[in-house]
């Protein structure tokens, strides 16, 4: 009850990673990304950032493309937010394909600040599909711990 | 011509080439290790390793930690094989159907 007081506009935590087309430009790319933060902020959601982890080779075919732009989204909402940004995604040509996931109930807005936008180079190596060693040391929601599985040891 | 057939004469004997109840089993050594498992079963007891590291979340989109949960066709390793806790492999098993749908793990692989 104390809660409820006190925590007068809670949201909750959502992320969306969406791929695009590999033959888009990254203006286009950054088309698409500005159209969902303008959904998010316009609907009473609070965008935290966008994370490109560029261009992978996928482990089969999407869209008769082999490789893809990974793009993940973290931001908060509703759950109708939610179904704005997919109904909004599934209308893009250039998105391919996304999936959105729950990560936390009633949080503070203003608790979760506004970070940087991260991009990163995805796959250069062809040979390499399970690469994305950039992206394993890199964590977006791990509560700032240390949090890195003991695996990832990866060189760089 | 017939001759007697020489096991005709040793069949006197009950139970033929029985041993007898209780007497030698063969030679297994010491089995007091197996004792506790039914002396069935060696080697070292396995333990899930996300409730041995508790900052480890499953995450779907951790390729590499959940490539240990995949066989090379792709298919989910059973928890009795990776030694995963109930409540994990419930994870693991979700975090690796998400992450098939985009595209990070393979729904198959297809071998030769």
């Amino acid at each position: 009850m104390a809660d409820k007081s006190t925590g007068a506009h809670l949201l909750r935590e959502y992320e969306t990673v969406f791929l695009v087309k590999p033959d888009l430009t990254d203006d286009n790319v950054d088309k698409v990304k500005e159209r969902v933060r303008g959904i998010v902020n316009r609907d009473g959601g609070k965008f935290l950032r966008f994370t490109t982890w560029g261009k992978k080779k996928t482990m089969y075919p999407v869209a008769k493309q082999p490789r893809a732009i990974y793009v993940h989204a973290h931001y908060l909402g509703g759950s109708a937010l939610v179904s704005e940004i997919e109904r909004n995604l599934r209308n893009f040509d250039e998105v391919s394909r996304f999936m959105s996931k729950k990560l936390g109930e009633r949080v503070d807005p203003e608790s979760k600040p506004v970070l940087e936008d991260v991009k990163l180079s995805g796959d250069v190596d062809d040979n390499k599909p399970l690469g994305g060693a950039e992206r394993d040391a890199y964590r977006p929601y791990d509560g700032g711990d240390e949090g890195g599985f003991e695996d990832n040891s990866f060189e760089n | 011509m017939s001759t007697m057939n020489p096991q005709g004469e040793r069949s006197g004997g009950k139970g033929g080439g029985r041993p007898a109840p209780g007497g030698d089993r063969g030679d297994r050594g010491d089995m007091k290790d197996d004792e506790g498992r039914g002396g069935r079963g060696f080697g070292r007891r396995k333990v899930c390793r996300y409730c041995a590291d508790r900052n480890v979340k499953v995450d779907f989109k951790d390729q590499s930690a959940l490539k240990y949960f995949v066989t090379e066709r792709g298919k989910i390793i059973p928890r009795r094989i990776s030694g995963n806790c109930a409540k994990h492999q419930r994870q693991v098993a979700k975090a690796i159907k998400q992450a098939r749908g985009l595209a990070l793990i393979p729904y198959l692989m297809l071998q030769g």
